[in-house]
């Protein structure tokens, strides 16, 4: 099979020049055989099990970088919720089982294992109680262990009073984590219609129907995107520009769906899914905002930024739909405010407000993603935010997610450094007005016509 | 189905000084210390207790060997070793000797070849067989090591990476 000189350097350019990488392998572990009466011998368990079948991870990972050429940034895990595995025990406090996961992590070499999760929709069961009171000090103690929780579907509605208790332990954890501002937040999210299969922290987690282990593979690329958009001719139509993001999310989709086969191939497991998203990081250049703006906005925020916004991530799918039969996860656009040098600069420049913000994840994979509001922030506010979004998913059959940080001590405009992808919050003004009476009153929002589909 | 785990708990309440596990059991670290500590040796039925290598799952063999088909080489596996090597650098006399012979040494048979010369500076682009026994590893870390920042670049790529990218 020849290649053309053009598809040769084009492929060298993107890996070079464009920093095309694979941003997550991360490998599911089941850990449903790790259920035991005992809690510490349940911690016991799941320590052994994930560094007996992870071990190899990060080598395998780095090998297939060397031998391929392309960077695989970060090497994952992602396990069962615990709420499901903890239930036999019984225990109140489920700290213990967040230490045994960053133990483990940290044993096998990984920088984050997400699962620390439970399915709250429909209703608490006790385990789900006891997990949602563990999670403010479950990630002030530990360095890795990431924290979901499901709020709502399209099928079950939204459980308000999830949302509220939610919202306390956003509170709580930034308050646990106030010298670090606020860091614990951002290893917390909780959806609507959550996916079980995820690559992506800190929604990581296998759901049931998955297989003992998986390997999945987040890819990235927003630089090759916006770079292929720069060279296009500026008098181009939006079909040609669609077609050219459409053409650029195939290629990157086939290198995920390579490192994936080869990754599974390599560790013995089963190959789970390819997520399509771009995923920005505060590099220079490496910026989803970036690419709205080559789209036609002035900046993200701005007029137009929504649909901009939504030709870009079903273009991403329609390419990666194409390349790969194995889509899956969250795949489209992530907009995650403080990991994206184009959309900090549209937050600082007044360009981005959060309402904004909220209409575009009307349109994009995720949601509100890497939000950063006042240590003040009341509760209700907060759950309101969070039940805004919850709403957009439940209504659309989508999903939707709240990654929200307020970051105690400081109030709107002001600036934190949370330190590598996590990058610098500037902090955002959720308005005077709340939600007090709508959050009090609890319940639940019932399940829309949309989720009654048989 | 073989027993999962062998816990601390299950040392503490071991009758003898031996406990015999099935050959995919998993002992946790803290059991392996409880054991020594308590002096009780773990065997499996073949002998003392290694770990075993990970379950995958029981569907995990199928679902590989059944992954839909891709741009992949049929019936030609020699294809699964060629590289593709690009190098970019100041034109000057000499240059594409020095990287034909390193390819030579590492008996790299040489199916295609496309040079260009833009202002002074050249880039080249050769697709190598390499035989079938040979490492890919040895031959990309031999020829990236050629040139200098001043001179020449050399990158060696797999060529399934271009065949996943370029084909449908």
């Amino acid at each position: 099979m020849t290649f053309s000189d053009r598809e040769i350097l084009e492929t060298v350019r993107m890996i070079e020049l464009e920093t095309l990488d694979i941003r997550a392998t991360t490998l599911g572990i089941s850990l449903f055989d790790c259920a035991d009466p005992d809690l510490e011998s349940t911690c016991e368990k799941v320590y052994a099990k994930v560094i007996h079948h992870a071990r190899t991870l990060v080598e395998v990972a780095n090998s297939i970088s060397e031998d391929y050429g392309i960077p695989i940034v970060n090497k994952r895990i992602a396990v069962t919720p615990v709420a499901w595995i903890a239930a036999a025990s019984g225990a109140a406090d489920l700290t213990p089982l967040a230490r045994a996961l960053d133990a483990a992590a940290a044993e096998v070499g990984v920088d984050f294992i997400g699962g620390f999760t439970a399915y709250v929709e429909k209703g608490f069961t006790s385990s789900d109680a006891a997990l949602m009171d563990s999670i403010p000090t479950a990630l002030a103690e530990t360095e890795r262990v990431c924290s979901s929780i499901s709020l709502a579907t399209t099928r079950a509605g939204i459980n308000m009073d999830a949302v509220k208790r939610f919202a306390e332990v956003v509170k709580a954890a930034a308050e646990l984590t106030a010298d670090k501002g606020g860091l614990g937040c951002t290893k917390l999210v909780c959806f609507c219609n959550a996916v079980q299969d995820n690559p992506f922290v800190a929604g990581a987690h296998i759901g049931v129907g998955e297989p003992e282990t998986v390997l999945n593979v987040g890819v990235s690329g927003p630089g090759v995107v916006r770079s292929a958009l720069a060279r296009l001719d500026p008098g181009a139509d939006l079909l040609a520009v669609a077609e050219t993001i459409k053409r650029t999310a195939f290629k990157i989709t086939r290198m995920g769906e390579l490192v994936g086969r080869e990754a599974a191939r390599r560790l013995g497991t089963t190959f789970g899914i390819v997520d399509i998203s771009l995923a920005p990081t505060p590099a220079a250049g490496d910026s989803v905002s970036d690419i709205l703006e080559l789209i036609g906005v002035d900046r993200t925020g701005a007029p137009g930024t929504t649909a901009a916004l939504a030709l870009l991530t079903d273009a991403v799918k329609k390419g990666g739909a194409m390349a790969s039969s194995s889509v899956g996860g969250l795949s489209g656009a992530f907009i995650p405010v403080s990991e994206d040098a184009g959309m900090i600069r549209a937050v600082q420049e007044g360009a981005l407000s959060l309402a904004k913000l909220e209409a575009m994840t009307s349109v994009c994979s995720v949601g509100l993603d890497m939000v950063a509001v006042p240590g003040d922030t009341p509760v209700a506010t907060i759950a309101g935010i969070i039940a805004d979004e919850m709403a957009i998913g439940m209504i659309n059959n989508k999903t939707t997610a709240v990654r929200i940080v307020p970051v105690p001590g400081h109030g709107p405009g002001d600036t934190v450094e949370w330190g590598g992808l996590l990058g610098t919050g500037i902090v955002q003004d959720p308005g005077r007005f709340s939600a007090t009476v709508l959050t009090g009153r609890g319940g639940k929002i019932p399940a829309p016509l949309q989720g009654y589909k048989n | 189905m073989a027993r999962r785990f062998l816990t601390v708990e299950d040392i503490r309440l071991a009758p003898g000084h031996e406990i015999v596990v099935d050959a995919g059991t998993v002992v946790t670290p803290q059991a392996l210390e409880a054991a020594e500590a308590a002096g009780i040796a773990i065997r499996s039925p073949d002998g003392a207790w290694r770990e075993p290598p990970p379950d995958r799952g029981p569907d995990a063999e199928r679902r590989m060997a059944s992954l839909p088909h891709m741009p992949e080489p049929e019936a030609n596996p020699s294809l699964a070793s060629t590289a593709i090597v690009t190098a970019v650098g100041r034109n000057r006399p000499g240059v594409m000797a020095e990287i034909t012979a390193a390819i030579a040494e590492e008996q790299g048979n040489i199916h295609d070849v496309s040079q260009k010369v833009v202002e002074g500076f050249y880039h080249m682009i050769l697709t190598v067989e390499l035989r079938p026994e040979a490492s890919f590893d040895q031959f990309k870390t031999r020829l990236e090591c050629m040139g200098n920042p001043d001179d020449f670049a050399v990158r060696v790529m797999n060529e399934r990476v271009f065949r996943f990218m370029h084909r449908v």
